[in-house]
């Protein structure tokens, strides 16, 4: 139909004007389109995660990469594998190698401000992802923690008011991160509202479900009547599930997360209460397009300050259907 | 000779067979592998990655090292003590959190903090120190202990005080300049190295501290045994470690500013890979600043390399676990195999063919004809001394001799019945004279050359002598300092026998019959000592001529007596006095009449003679067989030769039986009377000369009229 639209109306003004013989022509070129590929041809992306073999670093490496490879430009991981001064290390060699855009998922606020400073100062647009640090580069896209830390409080506050012990367990990952930092000041924006609940714990897991899973079973040796868990990572909060699952005690288990096909899973077992998820795939999606953005706009590194917040989806019994998750395993496909 | 003889002695005069053995024994052959690694693996960086030696990637890597590198550089020093030091890991994280938490949210000012945060790295390493150098717990698991105990307290304060850290920022200069700045375009981490590796190195090297540490760690038993207060030295290693890694955590503190849980994680390892890999022995003892530093740089440049390289999770800490695994077979493997190689190739021989040997039988015509002149002499001191090498007589007429024990022993005049001890010098003394003062000048294989004044006060004259300019070996050092005579002028001329080896190898130089001895003067007037003659065959006695225009030397493996001219027309040339003796020529001394007397201290043998020509069949043997089924120069009986000024011989002194002297190493002649000495001896003998001046002493013949 629209074909015919168009059909139509270019015959009409050719016709207007005259030049009636060049009626045959079916589409016209898009003058941007050739400029649009030559910008990104030859371009390198770089990628620094906290640590790749994780849903939420190979999700985005995947989306990125897709399109770099539709764009014909470069995409590199190094992955220094949850070392913060190896971290430093290759974005310290990355500001000597010049690539057009740093993306980087930071351990903590701190370690790596100066040096995302100095790689915008070389030149090189800086997209932070998920954990921003202290210095605000050109784009930040990801989660919004200060709200998912809200609606986390609040899915543990809707389980342990009147008539329980209201006894909370705050189980961050890394507290300077930038997203516990956030997710902490949400929770803590909640409970004051809610004198009800005692946060008898607030312990950090560092990503490492081990960890979580021995911190919380010594929690609930510690306090029996604990009746729920803010968790601050799905794939940590495993070991916490873990944990309350062999105390036998019905204790709720908030958690947040990428929302891949495990978090579905364990909703349904009934280990996760609920998870506050940032869909990865959104947020790969959105940084390809704050990629392209930045390249496009074609100004100077450190100018532009855009933040995108990732949507949230809530993940519980009552939301499960089928394809709300992603699945990490057809990244592969 | 035949044309096989001919190729053999070009062969072993041009082909320096010999370097191999020297290269293998230098103590740099340890750095070898090293750095040999460390020049590859740059190569490959640089080949494979774009701008690594741009100036910003290289400073930034530089920046890396200087932190690393101090914290390789405590554990060096604790490995040198022969410990180890697993729990910098921690302990820099406890340092990083200290500054950080000082300076972000106590709000320290930098300089205060920085010293407390050195503080608490060195306490750690006193608290380490106590519990291994004084209470004696086993240096790895205290360590291990003390690196879980430290991430524990530095997990608990992260808890408490991480997010104030992190959510705090500091404005202060100085602690960005610490963190990023640069003196003259190099990182200040890197600076705080350099100048922390020089003084580590002039500690270690050249202060008492240091080298207790190296003895201590060398030999825990032996350094206590040599008074060394073990224990506190081995705390104060740990100490050294704890402040530099304490050090280390500030320069880091100040680079990042970050409090994670992942600083320092597994960092031990990759410190102890980097010393080890650089040289350093585990086992204690053996290791250097220099060392430490190389390991460090291949390290760093290795696990930064990975991450450049993109490799995927996990491969650095493999790399690193690989090359942990390389460094210690080095350890092990390479100064093992390195050490059996080199006393496997050090004896090289050469070829040496000596004019035919004129015939010593009783009944031939020549002045080497044996006789029994020496089976009656009279006998000193029997089995009171053991290897009188040399004696003479003062102008009392006290004999003196050199014996096994480092020890001068003085035979007291007129009858030389009762003894003493004159001087103990130490070492083994060879070679005596006095000097014009009327102080006893020795030669002491192992040490040098000695003085003993009247007072019997024992000084050194000279033990070091010019180096020459393209010996592998240090040939500056005297290693077998053999006999001396002295000029009018003062000047002492003696011989080294050989550079290669000790006193106690002697007839390893002779299976290996190369040049290897030497000449050298020593002048006390200028103190100066310098090599005047090079590649003799096993230079040995030495002896001024009466006219004091000449020196005559004996080359024991050579068999011949040569000159060598101090003036006169000749001034620095050498000639050849007696070019074929029948033994193996010692000392030479002045006899009266204007003659010499030189000692044999062997015969020599149709068969030794034939070996000293075939170079390979030595080798063959020097490395097959054990070194006492060797076939050995023969020194069980020798005579003194008798000569005048020419080298004309004039008679030969033997003794048949071989009861009293089989070997001969020294003869002094002395109013009247041949005094004999040996170095395999347990006597002295005397022997009444029937046409001698009576007399005429050494003493008058050297200084008559000066005194």
């Amino acid at each position: 139909m629209r074909r015919k639209h168009i059909g139509a109306a270019l015959g009409f003004v050719f016709t207007l004007t005259g030049m009636a013989a060049y009626a045959r022509a079916d589409g016209i070129d898009d003058p941007r389109r050739s400029d649009y590929f030559k910008t990104f041809e030859g371009k390198t992306i770089a990628f620094v995660p906290v640590t790749m073999g994780i849903d939420l670093t190979e999700g985005w490496a995947a989306v990125m990469k897709k399109q770099a490879d539709r764009l014909g430009m470069k995409f590199e991981i190094r992955d220094p594998h949850f070392s913060a001064d190896a971290g430093t290390q290759a974005i310290t060699s990355l500001i000597a190698e010049k690539p057009d855009v740093l993306v980087v998922h930071n351990p903590d606020v701190q370690s790596y401000a100066r040096l995302l400073k100095r790689a915008e100062e070389a030149g090189i647009h800086v997209v932070q992802i998920n954990m921003r640090s202290n210095y605000n580069s050109d784009v930040y896209v990801g989660a919004d923690w200060i709200g998912i830390g809200e609606a986390e409080a609040q899915g543990i506050v809707d389980k342990c008011g009147a008539g329980t012990s209201g006894k909370v367990a705050v189980l961050q990952g890394q507290p300077t991160s930038g997203s516990d930092s956030g997710m902490m000041k949400g929770v803590e924006n909640v409970f004051t509202k809610h004198p009800e609940i005692k946060t008898v714990a607030n312990q950090a897991g560092e990503w490492d479900a081990t960890k979580a899973r021995s911190i919380i079973s010594t929690v609930i040796q510690q306090n029996p009547d604990l009746c729920g868990v803010v968790g601050f990572w799905d794939v940590m909060d495993l070991g916490a599930a873990a944990a309350i699952k062999e105390s036998g005690k019905p204790i709720a288990l908030v958690t947040s997360g990428g929302g891949e096909q495990m978090a579905c899973d364990n909703v349904e077992k009934g280990a996760f209460e609920k998870e506050i998820a940032y869909q990865v795939m959104d947020q790969g999606r959105d940084l390809n397009d704050m990629i392209v953005t930045v390249l496009e706009s074609g100004q100077q590194a450190g100018k532009l300050k855009a933040v995108v917040y990732s949507p949230q989806l809530i993940i519980s019994k009552d939301t499960l259907r089928p394809g709300l998750c992603w699945s990490a395993k057809d990244l592969k496909k | 000779m035949t044309l096989g003889e001919w190729a053999a002695r070009l062969r072993y005069r041009y082909v320096p067979d010999h370097i191999v053995g020297e290269v293998l024994g230098r103590r740099w052959m340890d750095n070898v592998i090293p750095v040999t690694l460390l020049l590859a693996l740059s190569i490959y960086l640089i080949a494979t990655i774009p701008n690594f030696v741009a100036y910003g990637n290289l400073s930034d890597i530089s920046r890396q090292i200087g932190e690393f590198g101090l914290i390789v550089i405590g554990m060096t020093i604790v490995m040198l003590a022969g410990g180890i030091d697993l729990s910098v890991g921690s302990n820099f994280a406890l340092a990083n959190l200290t500054a950080l938490a000082l300076i972000n949210v106590a709000k320290w000012p930098v300089e205060a903090a920085i010293v407390a945060t050195v503080g608490v790295g060195a306490l750690v390493g006193l608290i380490n120190g106590f519990l291994i150098g004084f209470l004696r717990l086993r240096a790895f698991l205290t360590t291990l202990v003390m690196l879980t105990l430290l991430r524990a307290i530095v997990e608990l304060l992260l808890q408490r005080y991480s997010v104030q850290i992190a959510s705090s920022d500091v404005e202060s200069d100085a602690w960005d300049f610490i963190g990023a700045g640069s003196i003259l375009g190099v990182p200040l981490s890197t600076m705080v190295l350099i100048v922390t590796a020089i003084i580590a190195q002039i500690v270690l090297t050249r202060l008492r501290i240091g080298w207790r540490i190296t003895a201590v760690g060398g030999s825990r038993r032996a350094a206590y045994n040599a008074g060394i207060p073990v224990r506190s030295t081995i705390c104060l290693s740990y100490v050294v470690s704890g402040l530099l890694t304490g050090l280390a955590g500030t320069l880091y503190a100040a680079r990042l500013s970050g409090a994670g849980p992942d600083t320092g994680l597994g960092l031990e390892l990759t410190v102890v890979t980097a010393a080890l890999l650089g040289g350093n022995s585990v086992g204690g003892g053996r290791g250097s600043i220099g060392k430490a530093l190389v390991g460090a740089i291949i390290v760093s440049l290795l696990t930064n390399g990975l991450v450049r390289l993109g490799l995927q999770n996990g491969s650095s800490s493999m790399a690193v676990g690989l090359v942990l695994l390389l460094a210690i077979a080095i350890d092990v493997r390479w100064v093992r195999w390195r050490h059996n190689l080199h006393a496997k190739v050090y004896v090289s021989p050469a070829y040496l063919a000596l004019p035919k040997a004129p015939s010593f039988a009783a009944d031939a015509a020549s002045p080497y004809a044996m006789n029994d002149r020496l089976g009656n002499v009279k006998i000193i001191g029997l089995g009171e001394i053991d290897g009188p090498e040399d004696v003479i007589l003062d102008a009392d007429d006290n004999l003196y001799c050199s014996v096994r024990q480092g020890e001068i022993v003085r035979f007291l005049a007129p009858d030389h019945v009762r003894r003493e001890v004159y001087a103990h010098v130490g070492g083994r003394p060879l070679g005596m004279a006095f000097d014009k003062d009327g102080g006893l000048v020795v030669c002491i294989a192992g040490m040098g050359l000695y003085r003993v004044d009247k007072q019997r006060n024992v000084q050194k004259m000279t033990a070091e002598t010019n180096r020459s300019a393209f010996s592998i070996i240090d040939d500056s050092r005297m290693r077998l300092a053999d006999d001396l005579d002295i000029g009018p002028d003062g000047k002492v001329y003696f011989s080294e026998a050989t550079i290669r080896y000790g006193f106690e190898e002697w007839v390893v130089d002779a299976l290996e019959g190369r040049g290897n001895g030497r000449i050298i003067r020593y002048d006390p007037a200028s103190g100066g000592t310098r090599t005047i003659l090079r590649n003799l065959l096993f230079a040995n006695g030495i002896c001024v001529a009466h006219d004091n225009k000449s020196v005559l030397f004996a080359e024991t493996w050579g068999c011949r007596v040569s000159r060598y001219w101090l003036e006169g027309p000749k001034a620095g040339t050498t000639e050849i006095v007696i070019a074929d003796l029948p033994g193996y020529p010692d000392n030479i001394n002045r006899g009266s009449r204007g003659t010499y007397w030189v000692a044999l201290a062997g015969a020599r043998t149709p068969s030794y003679d034939l070996a000293m020509t075939m170079p390979a069949f030595r080798r063959r043997m020097a490395r097959r067989v054990a070194g006492d089924e060797w076939l050995f120069p023969n020194v069980n009986i020798g005579c003194v030769v008798h000569f005048d000024a020419n080298g004309a011989v004039l008679e030969s002194l033997w003794d048949l039986k071989g009861e009293n002297h089989p070997a001969i190493t020294s003869m002094r002649e002395h109013r009247g009377y041949l005094y004999l000495g040996g170095v395999t001896n347990n006597r002295i003998g005397r022997l009444k000369l029937a046409d001698a001046d009576p007399q005429w002493t050494g003493e008058s013949s050297y200084w008559g009229g000066s005194r």
